[in-house]
């Protein structure tokens, strides 16, 4: 199998010293340090094979931008073989870059002053794409994105999602087959939102385009992402199928009820005695949450037995969303049957 | 070639986004007048009150001055990088400069490029000119390219001890105030090394070289037989150190930390 990512082993240490406190402490530090090393990625693996979109995901300070930036030859690793589209990003960078294209959302490619039009010239001169190609390639992207009444602007009077949306065309300038998106949809509004997201997957199944995307909004990598990876502390602690981990770890359902009057734990619990109920109070004492499992047979059981001897003022069923699942799983730390 | 050509594309843009502030640039070639001027009358004060200086007269002291201006504004239009460290490393401008297929410190020359200081060139000429018609020298047809080969051999001593200074920032990317001196150092430069004391002529010739930017090259179209050794290494000194700042550049880069997100 030809993967476009192999990683081995990859590692990234950052040394730093802490200074000590006050004036003394200052003048102890011209001499003697007191460095710390912080592994910010310890040794990790991973495949990705072409035309697949990998979702990212993990803390802040869990180590996705440093893998990032070392799988885009931005940093040197400090052990660990890396292998992009058959290159060394860090040793073969200004080669490997062609064949790459990135977008960091907190970062503009673009230049300020001038229009994006020029910006992209600029750009099309430095990946020296040819004329014919820009043409046809560009003309695609720039009418999906419907960026073509912005061209004409400097990029500073754009908005975050008009400017977005430019950023995407300028990675995509040399149609790479490996796409880098760091926090692409942050801070922008959900329409944006969902323009972009269906654009990467028009490129994805147009071009056949890689994607790895590292986000907070997990709704990105719903909409958008298989396979998700997992990283914490500089670990990946899972790596593999969405449905998979929701499956695993959103086993329960929950049926949110409101009663027309208050009612106590115990009766409830008298109620449903035969099943294996978590009963939990809501805002008042008419309102309590019953977590069970995702069995039919016990969902329509709980239901029959409460609704036939408390009158109910509404209903709700609830799963487990995404989000809660990763918060679950980073409050235990690690991933069973992972 | 296509370094060329990016080269010319990013020019004209700078052209285009400076035409359109054409208030900005008069002021800034205006200042750049202003100083010189005032460098020039300070020549002319001290010489008020003596004729020579350490053997120098007067309008071989401005021919010196004239001639500094020329790598000093090659320098100035392609290489400023003195903010290096605060605009790429602690802003983290450096990770878009690496995900660009350029060399990065020509990528940084052509963003920071300030065409109009090449105008402060125009100016040295000016004055080598008037200076040496002041001196009644003369000149062979050929003086012309030692002229070009030694104004740019002064721009790349400049050149590469600002780079190596810049390169710094890739280890340490705390404040310093040494680009500033650094900037007084080098106007050092543009008056004769031997007015003075032995100490800082040897420092200014082979650790901090700026005497080969001003009063080595000058040397030789003034005629100083005595300091023909000296003109005659400026482009060797030039090109030995570009080669380690460019060598301290590249090696800086793997040592680069990036900016926390």
């Amino acid at each position: 199998m030809n993967y476009i990512i192999d990683v081995n082993g990859l590692r990234k240490e950052f040394k730093s010293h802490a200074s000590r406190s006050g004036l003394k402490g200052a003048f102890r530090d011209l001499f003697t340090r007191n460095y710390s090393t912080k592994t910010a990625v310890n040794g990790i693996s991973l495949q990705i094979k072409p035309g697949e979109m990998v979702g990212y995901i993990g803390e802040n300070g869990a180590g996705k931008s440093t893998t990032i930036k070392m799988l885009t030859g931005i940093l040197t690793p400090t052990s660990g073989t890396v292998s992009v589209n058959g290159m060394d990003p860090h040793r073969d960078r200004e080669q490997f870059v062609r064949s790459i294209g990135v977008v960091f959302g907190q970062r503009s490619q673009l230049w300020w002053d001038i229009a994006v039009q020029e910006s992209f010239r600029l750009l099309k001169k430095v990946y020296n794409v040819s004329d014919a190609f820009y043409e046809t390639h560009m003309e695609d992207v720039i009418s999906t994105l419907n960026i073509e009444p912005l061209l004409n602007q400097p990029v500073r009077k754009l908005s975050l999602g008009q400017r977005m949306r430019c950023e995407l065309a300028a990675a995509l300038i040399h149609n790479p087959p490996l796409l880098f998106l760091d926090e692409p949809t942050i801070g922008l509004d959900v329409l944006v939102k969902l323009k972009i997201r269906e654009f990467l997957k028009k490129i994805n199944e147009k071009y056949g385009t890689t994607i790895l995307l590292t986000t907070h909004d997990l709704s990105d990598i719903e909409a958008l992402c298989e396979r998700v990876i997992m990283l914490d502390e500089g670990n990946i602690i899972y790596d593999g199928a969405l449905q998979q981990l929701r499956e695993n770890w959103g086993e329960g359902k929950q049926i949110q009820f409101v009663f027309s009057e208050e009612v106590s734990l115990q009766t409830l619990q008298q109620l449903t005695a035969g099943y294996l109920v978590v009963w939990e109070q809501g805002d008042n004492g008419a309102s309590w949450t019953a977590s069970i499992d995702d069995d039919e047979d016990i969902i329509s059981g709980v239901i029959g037995k409460v609704v036939s001897s408390i009158k109910i003022i509404d209903l709700k069923m609830a799963e487990t969303t995404t989000e809660e699942i990763i918060r679950n799983i980073y409050e235990e730390g690690a991933i069973r049957n992972g | 070639m296509s370094y060329v050509s990016i080269f010319f594309q990013y020019a004209s843009q700078y052209l285009k986004t400076r035409l359109t502030y054409r208030a900005d640039a008069l002021v800034e070639i205006i200042s750049d007048l202003l100083s010189q001027a005032v460098n020039l009358i300070f020549i002319l004060v001290v010489f008020g009150h003596t004729s020579l200086l350490s053997g120098w007269s007067r309008d071989e002291m401005i021919f010196i001055y004239g001639f500094f201006l020329v790598p000093f504004a090659l320098f100035g239009a392609f290489f400023n990088i003195w903010d290096f460290t605060d605009r790429y490393i602690v802003k983290g401008e450096m990770d878009r400069i690496l995900t660009r297929p350029i060399h990065s410190l020509f990528q940084i020359i052509l963003e920071r490029m300030e065409l109009e200081s090449l105008f402060g060139a125009v100016t040295g000429i000016v004055i080598m000119i008037v200076s040496a018609s002041q001196l009644h020298l003369t000149f062979h047809w050929y003086d012309l390219f030692v002229f070009l080969l030694l104004a740019f051999s002064g721009a790349m001593v400049y050149a590469g001890i600002f780079i190596s200074l810049a390169s710094i920032g890739f280890w340490s990317d705390s404040r310093t105030d040494i680009m500033p001196m650094m900037y007084n150092i080098g106007n050092y430069g543009r008056y004769p090394v031997n007015i003075y004391n032995k100490v800082i002529r040897w420092v200014l010739t082979w650790i901090l070289p700026f005497a080969f930017v001003g009063v080595y090259p000058s040397a030789y179209f003034l005629g100083k037989e005595e300091w023909y050794t000296y003109t005659y290494l400026t482009p060797v000194i030039g090109i030995v150190f570009f080669f380690i700042s460019l060598f301290l550049w590249n090696k800086g880069v793997t040592k680069y930390r990036g900016a926390g997100n």
